[in-house]
C-alpha cells in the first residue's frame, strides 16, 4: 500500500512536470516573443516639409492662377505647376514602416464604387484627383494632377490641365482620357459616390492633356468635389483589360470589383500590395512616383483594431505608430508619453438630433414652435462636456463650422423661459410623449445612447418625454425610410469641401433625404421649404460674396425648419508615434499618407 | 457501424438544407433593410443607387426568387457574394477557417487536455486541498465572462507588464509566411522561420488559454464526477484487491469508463469553438469565423449570415457523428445500429 501510494504520489508530480513545462512552454514562447518584438523606431532622414510649409511650397512653384474666367466657388483657387523631381525613384529613404490602428469600415477598394471613411485615405493614398484641399483650410484647393483649372461666368464649364510630367504606378502617362473614363464610370456605375458627378452634360478630353466638364446647370462646387477622393483617376487602359466599364451600363456590366480587392491601378505614392477583410490593408510605397514629394514609408498597413482602448494599449506598447479612433477620454493616459503625440483637433463631422413632424406619432411636432422649443430646451454646452469632455464646438446650422455659410450664423444656446413660451403658444404646455429611435453605436467619439439620454433629460423640462429606442443601423433604415421617426439622432462627415451637400441632404427641398424623412418616409410626402431650393441654385451659380451670402442664408432657413438640430461638433484625436510628421486630418480625404514624414 | 455512419450522412444534406432554410427566413423576416449597409445611410433616398444595389445584390425580386436562385447557386457550390466584403463567402470562410482552427485546437487542447487531467487529478485527491484548489480553477474558468478575462489579462500581461503580445495573429510589422495551409504556425516552419513559428505560437497562447480556460472548467468537473461514481464501483475494488497500481486504477479502469460522458462535452465543444468563438475572436483581433459571424449579423449581410450557418450546422453535425462513432470505441458495449 505504502508503494502504491508512493507510486501515485510520482505519478501525480510527473503530470504535475509535465503540465508545468507545457504552460512553462506557452509562457516562455510569449514572453520570448515579447522580448523580441520588432518595434522599429529607426528614424532615418527624410521629407519632413510641415504641411503648411508643404502647401506654401507647391503654391510658390510656378504659380499660375487660373485667369481670364470667372473661377467658381470660393474657393482659394491657387493653380501651380507641380515640381517634378526628375530620375527618382523609391521612398524618400526610410526603412520604417508605418502601422495604423483603425477601425476599417471598407466597402470597395474600387475607387468608383467604394464610399467609407477608410476608402477616403485609400483613395488618397492611391489615386490622385485633379486638386486636392490644402489641409490646414478646406477652402484652399493645391494642384495634384492637374496644373490649373478654370470655370466660366456662369459655372456650367470646367477646364483642367494636366500635369505632363504625372504618371501612374505602371509608368505610363496620366491622360485626358483617363480622367474622362474615370469620372464617367463613377457616374455609369451608380454607386454611392456616384452623385458627385451628377449633372455633367459631357465629360470631354479634347486632347491629352486637357479635361473639359460641361454641366448642365451651374455647379459652382465642382472644383471641391473634383478633390474628393473618390474622384481619383484610374488608369483606364490598365483597368479596362480586368473587366471595368465606363460606358452606360457600368452598373450590371462592370465586373472590375474583385480585381481591385487585389490590385490598384492609379498614379498616387502608394499602391495596394493586400487587403485582407477583418485583419489589414497593406499599401506599398510607388517606387515610381512622378510627385515631388516622395512616399516616406516603404509600407504602410491600415491594421483591424476595433475599439478604442485597443488602439491606446497598442500605441503605447510600439505596435503600432498611429492610432486613429482614440476616445477623447484617452488623452489624459497619454499625457506624459515621450514617445506618443495626442492632440484633438477640429473635425468638420457632427452628431445630430432630427425632429421629424411628419413621421407616423410625431403630431404634436407639426407646429415648428414646438420644434423650436425642444431645441431651445436642449443644453447644447452641458452636451459637450457630458459627450465629449468639453473637446467640441457647437455649430448653428447642417452647414459644420469652417465651411461657406456657417460662420455669420448664431450658435445655439439654451433658453428654457423662451421655450416654454413657445410650447404654451403651440398649445402644448403639459407636454406630450414621442417615439425616439435612433441606431446605436459610438460615432465620432459620441456615444449615441448617452447623447439621447442627454436630450431626454433636457426636453422634460419643457414635458417632452421622448421614448428611447436604440435599434441596429439596418432596421433603424427600414422605419425611417417606411414611416420617418419623430426624433431620431443620426452622423454626418463630409464628403467634399463645399457647402452644397449639407442643404442637398438636409435641406426641405425635392430630392432631399430629410425632406422625405422628415415628412414621413414612404408612407408620407416630403416638407418643402419653398425659399431653399432657389437659394441652393443661386449659391451654386455664384462665386464670392454672393456664394457666401447664399449658404449664409440656406443655413438659416434650415434652422429656421428646426428639423435638423447639430448637438456636438467633435474633436477628433489624432495620436500618434512622436517621430512622425505632418499628421493631419483633412476635409476632403481625412488622412493623406502621402503627407505623412518622419523627423531626421 | 458502417451502415450507422452511411445513414447519418446521407441525412446531413437534409439537415443542411433545413439549416439554411431557417436562416434563410430569420435574416429575411428581420425588419431591418441591407441597404443601409451596402449603399450607406446617406444614399439610401437615392432611387438610382438604391435601385442599382437590388439589382447588383439579387434584392429586387421576391423572397421566393431570391430563395430559389440561392438554393439553385448553392447546389452549385455557390454560397453567393457577401454583401460587405465582397468576395465570395466561400473565399471568406476558406479565409478564415484556419484562423479558427488554430484557436480551437490550441483552445481544445488546452481546455480538453487540461480540464480531464484536472478532472482526474480532482478525484483521486477528493477532499484535499489539491481538488478544492482544481475545483476553485474550474469554477473560476467556466464562470468568468470570456470577454473579462480576455481583456484583463491583455491589460495586464501585455499593456502594463509587456510579458505576452498583443492582439492579432501576426507580431506587428511582420509579414504573413506564405500561404500553404493558411496555419501561420505550420507556414511559418513550412518557410523555415523558427523565429516566425515562435512568435506566432506566443500569441495564440493567451487567446486558446482564454477561451480553453472556459471549457476546461466543464470537462474537469465532468470527469470528476464521473470518476468519483467509477472509483466507488465493484470493479475497482476488485482491481485493488488484485493489487494493481493506483494509478494503473485511475488511468486504465476507472478513467476509461468515465470518457463516455467527456466525449459528449467534448464534442459539443468542437463545434461551440468552430463557430462559437465571437468574444474571444474579437478581443484578440483573430479574423476568424466567430468574428465573420457578428459581423454578417450586424451588417444583415445575407449570404454570409447563410454561409456561416451552413458551415456552423455542418461542423456540428460532423461533430456529433464523430462523437458517436467514438462512443462505439471507446465502449465496446455500445453498437451503433
Amino acid at each position: 500500500m505504502a508503494k502504491d501510494q508512493g507510486s501515485r504520489r510520482r505519478t501525480s508530480a510527473r503530470r504535475i512536470a509535465m503540465a508545468a513545462v507545457v504552460a512553462a512552454a506557452l509562457i516562455g514562447a510569449g514572453c520570448s516573443s515579447s522580448k523580441t518584438k520588432t518595434v522599429d523606431t529607426t528614424v532615418a532622414g527624410s521629407d519632413t516639409t510641415a504641411v503648411g510649409d508643404a502647401a506654401t511650397t507647391v503654391a510658390g512653384a510656378d504659380t499660375t492662377v487660373a485667369a481670364g474666367t470667372t473661377t467658381a466657388a470660393d474657393t482659394t483657387a491657387v493653380a501651380a505647376g507641380t515640381t517634378v523631381a526628375s530620375g527618382s525613384s523609391g521612398p524618400s529613404g526610410s526603412a520604417r514602416e508605418l502601422v495604423i490602428a483603425r477601425s476599417m469600415d471598407i466597402n470597395s477598394l474600387d475607387v468608383s464604387r467604394s464610399y467609407c471613411d477608410t476608402c477616403q485615405i485609400f483613395n488618397t493614398a492611391v489615386y490622385e484627383t485633379l486638386i486636392t484641399a490644402d489641409v490646414t483650410n478646406v477652402n484652399t484647393l493645391l494642384p495634384r494632377l492637374a496644373t490649373k483649372w478654370e470655370a466660366n461666368a456662369d459655372n456650367t464649364q470646367f477646364t483642367f490641365t494636366l500635369n505632363p510630367a504625372a504618371k501612374f504606378a505602371d509608368g505610363s502617362a496620366v491622360e485626358a482620357k483617363d480622367v474622362k473614363w474615370s469620372w464617367e464610370r463613377l457616374g455609369n456605375i451608380k454607386g454611392s459616390a456616384s452623385y458627385l458627378i451628377g449633372g455633367t452634360e459631357s465629360i470631354e478630353a479634347p486632347d491629352a492633356a486637357t479635361v473639359v466638364v460641361k454641366f448642365k446647370a451651374p455647379n459652382s462646387a465642382f472644383l471641391q468635389i473634383a478633390a474628393a477622393s473618390y474622384m481619383g483617376v484610374i488608369n483606364s487602359d490598365v483597368a479596362t483589360t480586368h473587366e471595368a466599364i465606363a460606358a452606360v451600363g457600368a452598373d450590371t456590366a462592370d465586373k472590375a470589383e474583385p480585381w481591385f480587392l487585389k490590385n490598384s491601378a492609379g498614379s498616387g505614392p502608394y499602391t495596394l500590395a493586400s487587403y485582407t477583410q477583418g485583419d489589414a490593408l497593406v499599401m506599398a510605397a510607388n517606387t515610381a512616383y512622378w510627385g515631388a514629394k516622395k512616399p516616406t514609408f516603404p509600407k504602410i498597413t491600415i491594421k483591424e483594431v476595433k475599439d478604442s482602448a485597443s488602439q491606446l494599449q497598442q500605441l503605447q506598447q510600439g505596435d503600432v505608430d498611429v492610432a486613429m479612433q482614440l476616445a477623447i477620454d484617452s488623452l489624459p493616459q497619454l499625457e506624459g508619453d515621450a514617445k506618443v503625440v495626442a492632440t484633438p483637433v477640429d473635425s468638420f463631422n457632427y452628431v445630430y438630433v432630427a425632429f421629424s413632424p411628419g413621421a407616423k406619432g410625431a403630431e404634436n411636432m407639426a407646429d415648428v414652435k414646438v420644434r423650436e422649443a425642444m431645441r431651445l430646451a436642449i443644453d447644447f454646452d452641458g452636451a459637450i462636456d457630458t459627450l465629449v469632455a468639453g473637446k467640441g464646438k457647437k455649430q448653428a446650422s447642417p452647414i459644420p463650422n469652417g465651411f461657406i455659410g456657417s460662420k455669420a450664423l448664431a450658435l445655439p444656446a439654451q433658453d428654457l423661459t423662451k421655450a416654454k413660451a413657445l410650447m404654451t403658444e403651440a398649445g402644448k404646455a403639459d407636454g406630450f410623449s414621442v417615439d425616439a429611435t435612433y441606431p446605436k453605436g459610438n460615432v465620432y467619439g459620441v456615444d449615441f445612447d448617452l447623447m439621447m439620454q442627454k436630450v431626454q433629460q433636457d426636453l422634460k423640462a419643457i414635458k417632452v418625454d421622448i421614448k428611447l429606442n436604440p435599434v441596429e443601423i439596418g432596421q433603424w433604415a427600414d422605419i425611417v425610410g417606411k414611416q420617418g421617426i419623430p426624433v431620431t439622432a443620426v452622423y454626418f462627415a463630409p464628403d467634399h469641401g463645399d457647402s452644397s451637400q449639407y442643404p442637398q441632404y438636409f435641406g426641405m427641398m425635392e430630392g432631399s433625404s430629410w425632406a422625405a424623412r422628415a415628412g414621413g418616409g414612404k408612407a408620407g410626402k416630403p416638407i418643402i421649404n419653398p425659399k431653399e431650393a432657389p437659394l441652393l441654385a443661386a449659391a451654386l451659380a455664384a462665386s464670392g460674396p454672393a456664394k457666401e451670402k447664399a449658404y449664409t442664408d440656406l443655413g438659416q432657413e434650415m434652422i429656421n425648419d428646426a428639423i435638423i438640430v447639430p448637438i456636438v461638433n467633435p474633436q477628433v484625436v489624432l495620436a500618434y508615434a512622436a517621430d512622425i510628421t505632418n499628421m493631419h486630418y483633412s476635409a476632403c480625404c481625412n488622412l493623406d499618407l502621402g503627407l505623412l514624414g518622419l523627423k531626421n | 457501424m458502417s451502415r450507422f455512419v452511411l445513414r447519418r450522412l446521407v441525412i446531413v444534406p437534409f439537415l443542411l438544407l433545413g439549416i439554411v432554410t431557417i436562416s434563410f427566413g430569420i435574416s429575411r423576416f428581420i425588419s431591418s433593410d441591407p441597404l443601409a449597409n451596402i449603399v450607406g445611410e446617406r444614399q439610401l433616398n437615392n432611387p438610382e443607387v438604391v435601385n442599382a444595389a437590388k439589382k447588383k445584390w439579387g434584392l429586387d425580386g421576391g423572397l421566393a426568387k431570391q430563395y430559389t436562385t440561392y438554393m439553385g447557386n448553392l447546389f452549385h457550390g455557390d454560397l453567393g457574394t457577401s454583401f460587405r466584403t465582397r468576395q465570395p463567402v466561400t473565399k471568406d470562410l476558406g479565409d478564415r477557417l484556419p484562423a479558427t482552427f488554430e484557436l480551437a485546437l490550441g483552445a481544445l487542447i488546452i481546455g480538453g487536455g487540461g480540464g480531464i487531467a484536472l478532472g482526474a487529478l480532482a478525484a483521486s485527491r477528493k477532499d484535499k486541498p489539491t481538488d478544492h484548489i482544481a475545483r476553485l480553477f474550474s469554477l473560476l474558468g467556466s464562470s468568468l465572462p470570456v470577454f473579462w478575462i480576455g481583456l484583463v489579462l491583455l491589460f495586464i500581461l501585455y499593456a502594463r507588464l509587456g510579458w505576452f503580445p498583443g492582439p492579432g495573429r501576426l507580431p506587428p510589422r511582420v509579414a504573413a509566411p506564405p500561404d500553404h495551409t493558411g496555419f501561420y504556425t505550420i507556414d511559418a516552419l513550412w518557410a523555415g522561420d523558427v523565429k516566425l513559428f515562435f512568435s506566432c505560437l506566443a500569441r495564440l497562447a493567451l487567446p486558446c488559454f482564454v477561451l480553453g480556460w472556459a471549457y476546461m472548467g466543464t470537462i474537469s468537473r465532468l470527469v470528476r464526477a464521473a470518476m468519483l461514481d467509477e472509483l466507488h464501483a465493484d470493479y475497482v475494488r476488485t482491481a485493488r484487491a488484485k493489487g494493481l497500481r493506483e494509478s494503473r486504477v485511475l488511468r486504465s479502469h476507472v478513467l476509461r469508463n468515465a470518457w463516455l460522458p467527456t466525449l459528449t462535452i467534448l464534442g459539443y465543444s468542437v463545434g461551440q469553438l468552430l463557430t462559437a468563438s465571437v468574444l474571444t475572436e474579437t478581443i484578440f483581433q483573430w479574423n476568424g469565423i466567430g468574428s465573420y459571424a457578428v459581423q454578417a449579423s450586424n451588417t444583415l449581410d445575407y449570404p454570409a449570415i447563410s454561409g456561416v450557418s451552413l458551415f456552423g450546422g455542418a461542423v456540428f453535425l460532423l461533430a456529433n457523428l464523430i462523437t458517436d462513432v467514438l462512443y462505439a470505441v471507446a465502449d465496446p458495449k455500445i453498437r451503433l445500429a
